[in-house]
Order: C-alpha cells, then structure tokens, then sequence
C-alpha cells in the first residue's frame, strides 16, 4: 500500500467513523417513540363511567373517557381521551350492557348516532352500522368494537369500562399497546 | 447495472465531474495540516446542523413548553441526552476552531489581493456563528438562558440610537416571554441557517477558484504531486476525528448538556453568567460605568471587527507587510487580554463567596426542578414549566413562608431572632401536639405569645399524666385529616372519632376552653375553634381571615396574627404554603446536590 491509498482507506474508514457516530444516536433519537410505554397503574384499569339507571334500554348514550394524561412531558390531570358508547340491554340479558367504543375501526374517527337513533355512522368515510354495531356498508373493516364492561355490586349498579383502543384497518380487533 | 445508472445519473446532471474536479484539485506544494482548521470548522458546523434538525423533531418553542421539551430530549428521549450533548459542546468546539481559523487566515495573509471577497464573507460567517449561539443560549427557556438573553438584548439596547427600537423587535416587545423564544427560534433554525448555507458555499466557492494560500517558503519540485482527495482529505478527517472524539468524551464526561431550573422573572439572586468564550466580554463590561456601557460591548468589538473588515483596503494604500505585522499584533495581544479578562473572571468567582452561595442555590434549584418533572406524582403541569417550582411546596411555599411568616413564627428553629410566635415546623402533626401540651411555654410554642396564654394556664392546672396526654395528642392531630365538606355532627358518625380514648379528656380538658359547635362547650376562657385544626381548610382560614369568630375573634387587632388577603397572597401561593406546613410534598430518597461543573470550572 503505498501513501496515497493510504490517505483513500483512511478518508474512507474516519469519515465512515465520523458519521456513524453521529448518525447511530441520531436514527435511536428518533426512534424514540418505538420504546414500549411505561406501565401506568390506570391505563388498563376499569373506568366507572355510569349508573344503570342513567340508561333507557335500547338507547345508546355516550360517555366520555377522562383521564390522566400524559402526553410527552406534560401531566395533564383528568382529560377527556376518548368517548365510549353505552346500550343497556333488556332485563335478564347477559351482557347487561355493551360497551362501544367510538373511534371507527375504519380509520379512527368519531362514530356518532345516526339522526333518527337507529344505529351509527361515522360523519368522516361514511361507515354505518347497525344498533347492534354490525357494519352495514362495505367501509369498516369489522364491526364495532366492544368493550369490556362490568357492573358493580350496589343497589344502583355502576357501569364500568376498560377503555381500550384497537388498530384501525385490520379485519381482526387487535388491541393496541 | 449500478454502473449504468450511475451513467444515466452523471449525463444529466454531471455530478461525478464536478465532483471529480474537486477531487483532484492539485495542492501546490502538497497537504498540509495548516489547511484543515477551515474544513474542520465547516465539518462540526454540519455535526451542528443535523443535532440541531434532530431536536427540531422533539423540541416545542414558546415559554410554557420550551423547557419541558429540552427537559424530554434530555432525560427521557433515546440518546437525547447524547444529541443535545454533541450540540451543547459542538457548539463551543465551533468557537475555538472559529478563532484558530480566523488565526491562521490572517497569519497567512489571506486577506489580500484576490482573496478580499473571501476574507469579507468570512468575517460574516464569523459573525454568524456569534448570532447562532445567541441565540440557541436562551431556546432551553431555563435561568441560565433567560438571564443570559436578557443581558445581551440589554446591551443591544443600549447602543445609541437605534439601540431600544433594535432590542423591542428582536425581543418581540417589551417583555420576554413567547415572541422571544419563538422570534429566537425562527433565526436560530431558519433565518441564520439559510444565510450561512449561502455563505458557506460562496466561500468555498472562492476557496477552490484561488486555491490555498500557499506558504511562503521555497515549494520542492521534486515533491509528489498531491490532491485534495485522498491526502488532504485524510488529514482534514483525522483531524474532525479527534474534535469529534473530544466532543463525545465531554459530552460522556457531563452526561448531557446542563439545564437549569425553569425561567423564573421573580428570582432575585440568579448569578447569570454567559458562557465561557464570552467571559471576556463580560468581564470587561465591568471595567466600564453604566452609560459607557455600550463603548464595551458594542463600540470596542465594532471598531475590531471594522479594522479586520478593513485590512484588504489597508494593503493597498500603506506598506503590505508593515499592516499585515501591526494586525497580527492588535489581534494577538487582544487574543491575549481576552484570554486574561477570562481568567480574570473565573478567578473573580472562584474567589467570591456569594456567588459560590447564589450557585449552589441554582443548583439546588435545578436538582428540584429536574426531580420534579420527572418525578411520576408531579410532572411538567399544563401551564408549563414555570409552575413547576411555583407551586412546589418546599420552593416557593417555603420563600412565601420565609418572607410572610418567619417575620414572628418560626420555622424548624429558623427565623428571626425576636420571634413571638411557635415554631410551624410540622404543625398539626402528633410530635407537635404533644409538645404543646408538655410544655406550653417553651419558646418553640405560646411562651413568646402571651397573648395565648391559656394553654400555659392550662397546663398549671391539668392532672393528665403521659399516656392521657399522649392519647389527647393523638386525637387532636386526627383533626387535620378531617375533610373539608363535613359537619361536626357527621365528622362525630365517622367510624372511629366517638370511641377515640382520647375523645372523653379532651371534651374535659379542652373542650372547656375551645368550643366546638355540637360537641364541646368552652366558655371558660375565649380559645379558637379546632374543628378540623390542622388541615388546609383550617390553616387556610387562619392566614386568611385570624379574625374569624371561630379563631382569634376575640383578641385585639394589634394582638392578633395579621391577615394577608388574596391581593397580598395568592390562591396559589395559599395553597403552597398549606402544602408546606403540611410536609405535603414528594422529596427525592436521597438529597444529593451535585455543583454544577460548568460553573466552577477554574
């Protein structure tokens, strides 16, 4: 190797060097948000979001989310994440209530009533579906998507809810971290 | 095929000639490591630029947000801490090699003929590089940045005339707030980037069209010929290797770049000091009275920086060498008197008691405000960071206690020295109860009140043995945990209050004195209410209204404990304090205060 290829191998391996030590950190900096998330103590749990008695049967009725939220660096106390939709069922009927969520499996936008109360749309790509949240057009990849629900023990029970969301598209309901 | 794509790609757009034409540049005279402070320069301005495009991802500009988003790059983002790092100290790396460049130029000579234009652009690159760290200085919106923002726009403002317009618009107004940190964020990320790219490139441009400026000794002929890749290309990269090394072992050695507490207006005592390459500046600005003040910071760098600017035009009209000798001589002995005045600065600091002490309290704030936003029962709150420490109880709850209460309370034996009132230390608690009613007229409680001397009287009279009082002690300190919404009636249902072995004595002991609406009679002697003695609803009544009939209504108002109404203290502040005086707040396990490196370095 004489002196010039020298220079070329060195120009070569210390620019390399010089680039890969700013370019490795740079491309985990930017993966940041792959990182999997802290587990918070309330993400999971459930959430009371009613009294039974709130309910008509047979008439859906929405309900807000509100939690703890943080969002980056900043805390944010009891914020409104999402809004879920409730149908108490007839007496006697197991589950006594079903529990919607109202983000669209299509691609996440807010399911609303449709005006005359039998079922629901979403006002972005037009979705509908029927009062029991089965899809009634071809756009929703499945149909609506239930949540958990519980009902406490009390005189009037309270409806409580674990708030989950789910990937968008997929014709399965794949929960998502 | 990769050929032929190369091909197709190089007919169109001829990238591998012009590229090649760069390469092969002849050096006269060979390589020489002398080249390599401007290549070293542009290459740690790029390092500058892509960290700095890196945290444009991550950082938010405007005074609520902006140091919560450099708090995340710092602490909780991947290798956050690493990039910000490498931009903290490229940024200081930049100024060094500025200097040894700008050196080695006029050394050289290179301001002459036909290199003027090149010597021109780079005196504005130079300038450049100045207004980029001034600007990126203050973007962290934290005390170091803040107060450093406001003396250099300060200064600006003091030049003459046009000096106050000039501040106001940099400033966006008259008060530093969210125009500032977004008009400083626009040139530090756009407007400066755009005019340095153009710069940079038009000096390079000039470079290659006159080539280095070779040295003045005798070239060898028989030399071999060299280009600029690979053999001075070598050198510049061995060279940019070892910076960037120096960079990665400071940034290691610092674990990041500093941050310090959040802006706070309010802060009295912040000893701001700007970053160590202008220490000179700032050293010397005490050398001048106030109104002189701009002949410092504005006239004397102006008059250098116009006498450089000058040099080409001064080599014409008087003796090359006799202009070329007296410039590298101003510039050396100013090198030099800044490189004192430095010194001169750290010695002043090193040596000066106060500002070690105003340091270490930053210090300790900063230790508090990073515990805090990133401990998982507080966090940045969404009014931005600023409330942080506002409302952190032990920082602003114990200044508001300090200046409104130590005045006559004490507080953990601290406090004026004629006080006349107790000890708050854990106030409402078991310890502090029980110490009351073992020795009422201990100066830790009422024995510099007479005005409450009927504990003191009480205590002449009681049986109660130890155990009796201990049981007292433990129920009146259940007192602060009563809810805020709860009748006496409702508070005596709850589980637990009645069947306290410490009800029955202080309904014979206490309640002859203090009335309790609906449970104890009092009347013996005028004493406050203890309902719900203790909890913030009691303490907040009592610093806002002692006159109230159910506390010291029935004292004279040159007895009493002065009220401060919400114009004097804030709902915030209120809070705070009650959060204080009830050792409600998260503490780090281990109080640790490690000084800040940067501030003591000699």
């Amino acid at each position: 190797m004489n002196r010039r290829d020298f220079h070329r191998l060195g120009s070569v391996v210390l620019g390399s060097l010089v680039k890969l030590a700013v370019a490795v950190p740079a491309a985990a900096f930017l993966l940041t948000p792959l990182r999997r998330p802290k587990k918070s103590g309330t993400s999971s749990d459930f959430e009371r979001l009613a009294n039974l008695s709130q309910l008509e049967v047979g008439v859906p009725k929405s309900f807000a989310i509100v939690r703890d939220l943080t969002d980056a660096w900043v805390k944010y106390p009891k914020e409104p994440v999402g809004s879920v939709w409730l149908v108490r069922q007839p007496d006697g009927v197991d589950p006594p209530v079903i529990a919607y969520t109202a983000e669209c499996p299509h691609l996440g936008c807010a399911i609303n009533l449709k005006p005359d109360g039998g079922g629901f749309f979403c006002p972005c790509h037009s979705s509908a579906f029927d009062s029991e949240g089965k899809p009634e057009n071809h756009v929703p990849p499945r149909p609506m998507d239930r949540l958990e629900v519980e009902l406490t023990d009390d005189d009037d029970p309270h409806v409580v809810v674990r708030f989950q969301r789910f990937q968008p598209l997929a014709e399965e309901k794949i929960p998502l971290a | 095929m990769r050929k032929s794509l190369a091909n197709w790609l190089d007919d169109r757009a001829g990238l591998r000639s012009g590229l090649r034409s760069f390469e092969e540049e002849t050096i006269p005279g060979g390589a020489r490591w002398r080249y390599v402070s401007g290549s070293a320069l542009a290459s740690i301005f790029l390092i500058q630029a892509f960290t700095g495009l890196m945290m444009m991802t991550a950082y938010s500009p405007s005074s609520s947000t902006a140091w919560g988003s450099v708090f995340y790059i710092e602490k909780e983002m991947w290798m956050g801490w690493f990039i910000r790092g490498l931009h903290h100290f490229g940024a200081q790396t930049l100024m060094v090699l500025l200097l040894l460049h700008f050196l080695q130029v006029l050394w050289a000579g290179a301001y002459r003929a036909p290199r003027e234009l090149n010597w021109w652009i780079g005196l504005a690159l130079a300038g450049l590089i100045l207004a980029f760290s001034h600007t990126g200085y203050q973007l962290p919106w934290d005390q170091k940045g803040y107060w450093a923002t406001k003396v250099v726009t300060n200064i600006m403002g003091g030049a003459p005339v046009a000096g106050p317009y000039l501040k106001t618009v940099v400033v966006g107004g008259s008060e530093y707030g969210n125009q500032t940190v977004t008009r400083f964020y626009g040139l530090h990320v756009g407007v400066l980037p755009v005019l340095m790219f153009l710069g940079l490139g038009a000096h390079f441009a000039l470079r290659r069209r006159h080539g280095f400026t070779t040295p003045r000794v005798a070239v060898d002929p028989n030399a071999p010929r060299e280009t600029y890749w690979p053999d001075q290309t070598y050198r510049n990269l061995l060279v940019v290797t070892a910076i960037l090394g120096v960079m990665i072992a400071l940034v290691i050695r610092h674990g990041g770049a500093p941050l310090d507490a959040p802006a706070d207006p309010s802060s009295s005592d912040y000893p701001a000091r700007p970053e160590w390459f202008f220490r000179f500046l700032f050293q010397m600005l005490k050398y001048f009275p106030g109104h002189l003040e701009w002949v410092g910071s504005i006239a004397i760098p102006g008059a250098l920086f116009l006498t450089m600017a000058a040099l080409p035009i001064l080599d014409k009209i008087a003796p090359s060498k006799v202009v070329h000798f007296l410039a590298c001589c101003l510039v050396f002995v100013l090198v030099g008197g800044a490189g004192f005045l430095t010194l001169e600065s750290f010695r002043e600091d090193a040596a000066n008691p106060e500002f070690q002490a105003a340091r270490a309290k930053a210090d300790q704030a900063r230790q508090r405000a990073l515990f805090l936003a990133s401990s998982p029962k507080v966090g940045v709150p969404p009014e931005g960071a600023s409330y942080l420490m506002r409302l952190d109880p032990p920082t602003r709850g114990g200044a508001i206690l300090e200046k409104n209460c130590l005045v006559c309370h004490r507080f953990d034996g601290e406090g004026d020295e004629k006080w006349s009132a107790p000890d708050l230390k854990n106030f409402g608690t078991f310890a502090w109860v029980r110490g009351l009613l073992e020795q009422p007229d201990s100066d830790d409680y009422f024995g510099r009140t007479p005005e409450c001397d009927g504990m003191i009287e009480w205590k002449r009279s009681s049986k109660l043995n130890a155990e009796e009082l201990d049981q007292v002690a433990d129920f009146v300190a259940s007192f602060a945990k009563i809810p805020p919404d709860i009748t006496v009636d409702e508070w005596l249902d709850t589980p637990g209050v009645v069947e306290h072995p410490g009800n029955e004595l202080f309904q014979q002991d206490c309640g002859t004195c203090h009335r309790i609406d609906g449970y104890t009679e009092g009347g013996m002697r005028d004493a406050p209410d203890l309902f719900a003695w203790g909890s913030p609803q009691w303490i907040s009544r009592m610093i806002r209204r002692p006159s109230s009939p159910v506390l010291y209504g029935y004292l004279e108002d040159d007895q009493r404990m002065p009220a401060s109404p919400p114009d004097e203290m804030t709902d915030n502040d209120l809070k705070t304090i009650v959060r204080y005086l009830m050792n409600d707040y998260p503490m780090p396990d281990e109080v640790a205060v490690e000084p800040e490196e940067a501030a003591i370095r000699p």
